[in-house]
This record gives C-alpha cells, sequence and structure tokens, in this order.
C-alpha cells in the first residue's frame, strides 16, 4: 500500500504536468478514467491560481486580453510556484516574468504596468505607522539635520518607468477610461503609491520628489537625499517637499543621529 | 488545552450566516443587514493592514465572526507552517472569532503550495496523521478548531475506510468539531455513487458545530456522464436543501453559512439563500417543540 507521502509527491508531479499520469495506478477509475479525474483537479489549481494573477494585474489583462493572459498565467504558474496557503502572496514575480515573455515584447510597457499594479496589492495590505509628529524635528539641533534618516510608511511604494505608467493604468481601471488617448511618446512617470485615509492612492511625482523619496527609501541620510533630488531637478524645494511628506504620512519616523 | 485569560468569547448562534467578500464590504458596513454571522477565509486577511482590516473591524463590531481558512494543510506530510499558524493566531487574538475551521484536505508538499482542497485517501496512516496535525493546531491555537469534508473528484485505490467514518474519527480522536458541508456530501455522493444519508448517518450527534450550503457545477463529459464541481458560485440546489433538512433534523440546530466565492451575486441573493437556511433551521425548533 503506497504511503501518504508517496501519493501527495505522485499526486503533486501529475498536477503540474498533463503527461506525467503517474497516479494513474493509486485512482479508483469508477466510472471516468483516472487521468479525466485528475484533469478535474488540474484544472482547479490552475484556475484558482489564474484568479489570483487576474485579481492583481487587472489592467495587465485588459491591455493584453483575456486569452492572452490566461496563457501567460499558464506559463508563470508552471515556472514560480505558490509559496503561501495564502493567495496574496502569490504573483510577486508575475513583472519580471513578463520582461522575459517574448510573445508580450512588443508591449514594452507591460512589465511597469504590472510593477505598478503589484505595489498597489501590497500597499493595499498593508499596515499604516502612525504619523510623525513634525514637532520632533524641533528637537534635533539644526548641525544635524543634514545627517537624519527618514523611515517611509508600510503603505507606501515607489514607481518610476520610461512610460507613462499611471497614465496607461488610469485610461484601463474602468469602462470609462480610453486607452487610445495615452501618448506613449509622452515620456515616462514617476508613481508613488499609498494609503490615503485608508484607501489606496496613486500620484504622480516630480523628478526631485521620486529621487529624494527613493533615496530616503533606501536608507540616505537627509543630506545625501536632498543632493540627489537637486541632481533630478535644480528647482527642487527641500522644505515644502519634507513638510508635505510628513504631514501625508509618507515619512513617519526619524532616526536622529 | 484552553488557556484563553480574556473574557469568554460568546458561541456563534445557530442561525443562518453568509460569507464576507471584498465586493461587499462597503454595502455590508452601511447597510448592516439581518443575518445570523459572517465568515471569512483566514488568509484574506492575513496581510497587516489596510482596507480590508479596516472593513472586517467594522464588521465584527456588530456581527458574530467564523475564521475559515482554506490555506492550513491540515493534510500534507509537509511539517506544519508555521508562520501560517502564527499569523492565523494573531488574527483569532484580534478579532476573536467565535468559530475557527479549516479542511480535510492537504494543498501543499515540499513546500509547494497549490492552493486547492486535495484529496486525502482514506487509510489508518492518513488517519493517524490528520489526527495528530489536528491536535497540533488545537494546541497552538490554544482553542478547538473544526474541520471540514471536502469535494473529491476522485477516490483512491487503497483506501480503506468510508469517508465519513474518517472525518468522524478525526473528530472524535482529536477533539475537533466537524464543519459539515452538505454540499460537498452531495458533490461526493453523485461522484462517487453513495448514499448521501450514509454519510449523515456516520457523524455521531454533537459533533457538528457549523453546516456550510454552496452552490455547484455539472460538469457533463463527452461520453454523457457527469461530474460535480465544488464551485460555490450558484444557488444551492434542491436536492441539497433537502439533505440540508435532514441534516438539521439529525444534529439540530447549528451555524449555517451560505458561501459563494466566485461569480458572485448582488448581496440581497445571499441574503435570500441565508434567509432560507434560517427558515429550515427554525422548522427544526417546532418539530421539537
Amino acid at each position: 500500500m503506497p504511503g501518504l507521502h508517496e501519493v501527495q509527491r505522485a499526486f503533486s508531479r501529475s498536477l503540474l504536468s498533463a503527461s506525467a499520469p503517474e497516479t494513474g495506478d493509486l485512482v479508483r477509475p469508477n466510472g471516468l478514467t483516472s487521468a479525466r479525474r485528475v484533469q478535474v483537479y488540474r484544472n482547479n489549481v490552475f484556475a484558482s491560481l489564474t484568479e489570483a494573477l487576474r485579481a492583481v494585474y487587472q489592467v495587465v489583462e485588459r491591455l493584453v486580453g483575456e486569452g492572452f493572459f490566461r496563457y501567460a498565467a499558464h506559463r508563470f504558474i508552471v515556472g514560480h510556484a505558490s509559496r503561501s496557503g495564502n493567495l496574496h502572496r502569490f504573483g510577486r514575480e508575475f513583472p519580471q516574468f513578463l520582461t522575459k515573455f517574448d510573445p508580450a515584447a512588443a508591449l514594452a510597457y507591460l512589465p511597469d504596468v504590472a510593477r505598478l499594479e503589484w505595489a498597489s496589492h501590497e500597499v493595499y495590505h498593508a499596515a499604516a505607522l502612525p504619523p510623525l509628529d513634525i514637532r520632533r524635528l524641533h528637537t534635533v539641533d539644526s548641525n544635524d539635520y543634514h545627517r537624519l534618516r527618514f523611515r517611509l510608511n508600510p503603505t507606501t511604494r515607489l514607481i518610476d518607468s520610461p512610460y507613462p505608467v499611471l497614465r496607461i493604468l488610469e485610461a484601463n481601471q474602468n469602462d470609462t477610461g480610453d486607452a487610445a488617448t495615452v501618448d506613449l511618446a509622452a515620456g515616462g512617470e514617476r508613481v508613488l503609491v499609498m494609503q490615503q485615509d485608508t484607501e489606496l492612492k496613486l500620484q504622480r511625482l516630480g523628478a526631485g520628489d521620486y529621487a529624494f523619496l527613493s533615496a530616503l527609501g533606501r536608507d540616505c541620510s537627509l543630506g545625501e537625499s536632498a543632493a540627489a533630488a537637486l541632481d533630478s531637478n535644480r528647482q527642487f524645494d527641500l522644505q515644502s517637499c519634507l513638510i508635505h511628506h510628513v504631514q501625508h504620512h509618507v515619512l513617519v519616523d526619524i532616526v536622529t543621529p | 488545552m484552553v488557556h484563553h485569560t480574556g473574557n469568554p468569547i460568546p458561541p456563534i448562534p445557530a442561525c443562518a450566516g453568509i460569507g464576507l467578500r471584498s465586493a461587499h464590504h462597503q454595502e455590508v458596513v452601511e447597510r448592516r443587514p439581518t443575518v445570523g454571522f459572517f465568515e471569512v477565509h483566514s488568509e484574506n486577511f492575513f496581510g497587516a493592514g489596510g482596507p480590508p482590516h479596516r472593513y472586517l473591524e467594522r464588521v465584527r463590531a456588530e456581527y458574530p465572526l467564523s475564521l475559515h481558512g482554506v490555506g492550513m494543510s491540515l493534510g500534507s506530510v509537509d511539517p506544519l507552517n508555521n508562520q501560517h499558524l502564527d499569523r492565523l493566531a494573531q488574527l483569532i487574538e484580534r478579532y476573536r472569532p467565535g468559530l475557527v475551521s479549516d479542511h480535510l484536505s492537504w494543498c501543499s508538499i515540499g513546500e509547494r503550495y497549490f492552493n486547492d482542497l486535495l484529496p486525502m485517501p482514506y487509510t489508518e496512516e492518513a488517519l493517524a496523521h490528520v489526527v495528530f496535525r489536528v491536535c497540533q493546531v488545537q494546541e497552538h491555537l490554544g482553542r478547538q478548531i473544526l474541520v471540514e469534508n471536502v469535494s473529491t473528484y476522485l477516490e483512491f485505490e487503497h483506501s480503506t475506510i468510508p469517508e465519513w467514518e474518517f472525518v468522524a474519527e478525526v473528530a472524535q480522536q482529536s477533539g475537533c468539531g466537524v464543519l459539515l458541508d452538505v454540499n460537498n456530501v452531495y458533490v461526493n455522493a453523485v461522484n462517487h455513487g453513495f448514499d448521501p444519508q450514509t454519510f449523515l448517518r456516520g457523524i455521531p450527534l454533537g459533533a457538528v458545530g457549523e453546516m456550510h450550503l454552496a452552490g455547484h457545477t455539472v460538469n457533463h463529459l463527452d461520453d454523457g456522464k457527469r461530474i460535480l464541481i465544488d464551485t460555490h458560485n450558484d444557488l444551492v440546489c434542491d436536492p441539497v436543501w433537502e439533505l440540508f433538512r435532514v441534516a438539521v433534523a439529525r444534529f439540530g440546530r447549528a451555524p449555517t453559512l451560505i458561501e459563494w466565492d466566485t461569480d458572485l451575486p448582488e448581496l440581497d441573493v445571499l441574503l435570500n439563500e441565508a434567509a432560507i437556511a434560517q427558515m429550515i433551521l427554525e422548522q427544526s425548533d417546532a418539530r421539537v417543540a
């Protein structure tokens, strides 16, 4: 009699490959072939993992169409194991997968749209830290300002793209959007994904703000981050940018030197 | 085994409830419909925060709550996933649910998850394994869980125990309760050719802590044969309502959930189904009185 371990090993192999009917001898046919019975499970597995991807990558699906998405999802699922009983964790590598997915090569912006959707998905399920009391800045010696480090709220993500990725997203998010109006040559966009009043909000950033926040996010000091921002935009206004992002709970903690 | 320190959690009333799905979050908190309880998939709230928790907190403030898991992989030969268990424990701490449940199936091996309810062989080895795992989970969570019978589309040649006996033994030996999914009993009875009432008679009185009702899909195969798939995408069908009446007559009133996961309809459709279930539960009282 096969042991439980052996049964589950064989069954899992036959779920992933239709050409591995290893469970043939294990399954009682009872009116249907055992292959047909295993096929029901294979269909269910691919359907639920595909559904998990569709829930996150709705705009990607809309851009490529349902059939194409299903095909891409199938290829992705075969190559990328789900590692959690929580389906919300599945699909993180899908944007990376799309960069190497030849059938989608003509849509060069597609992986960046996918990155934006995954960032939105993560932010949607993240817990916010309490806001930073701006008065804490007054307790810092002004000579030490440049050495301060800031913590970004876990409910934020920064995405940049050489394509107008947020415009593409907005134009394809609901039935009123008109994808034809997006000019792909309009230039890149930098996006801050965040929770606002606990709902999801996507906001365009200028080059300076983006360089500043992403440097802080890499644990650079305030001085280094301001320098990076000024490199991107000579008009960068450090004070108003800093206050704005503290007030909007993007920056939620300071680490004093 | 139970070492809870705070106020006892009130049990879920033996009424009809519905599943809470994100598409209905807003409407539920605005309308506050009359319904016995809400049940959610635990894993949908494994994230640390955001809108899902904001809604669940508001729902929990008004209704009894049941946490129903799909990812514990109780029957797997992999070690229990401690990260998963810890997340669930945190969720229990936060929401103090009246019921906590998962499935008599496995969904992972070699740390690869299939996120589906895969079938167990019903053998002495599998029984001992599942009993051990359920005990481990109950020990970890410090409370009883319910374990649900699942729909299956195949039987293993080497199974030696009827499904109902396997379910009953898991409950008896581990001290867990049975989440009796009436639709799954019906689906399996059709798919494998047994009398669904035999199943019900195999479950001991007093073991059932909750019942589930759902719609399924009939797949017609090329050769005129059919196989029922547990899709949770439709109204409860008449034979399942009939079987539910039998189950209520046998086991008495229990919290009863209308499950609907795909092709989700308007909230009112779920509430109507719950109203029918509620009526059947109350008719059983009338008969007893």
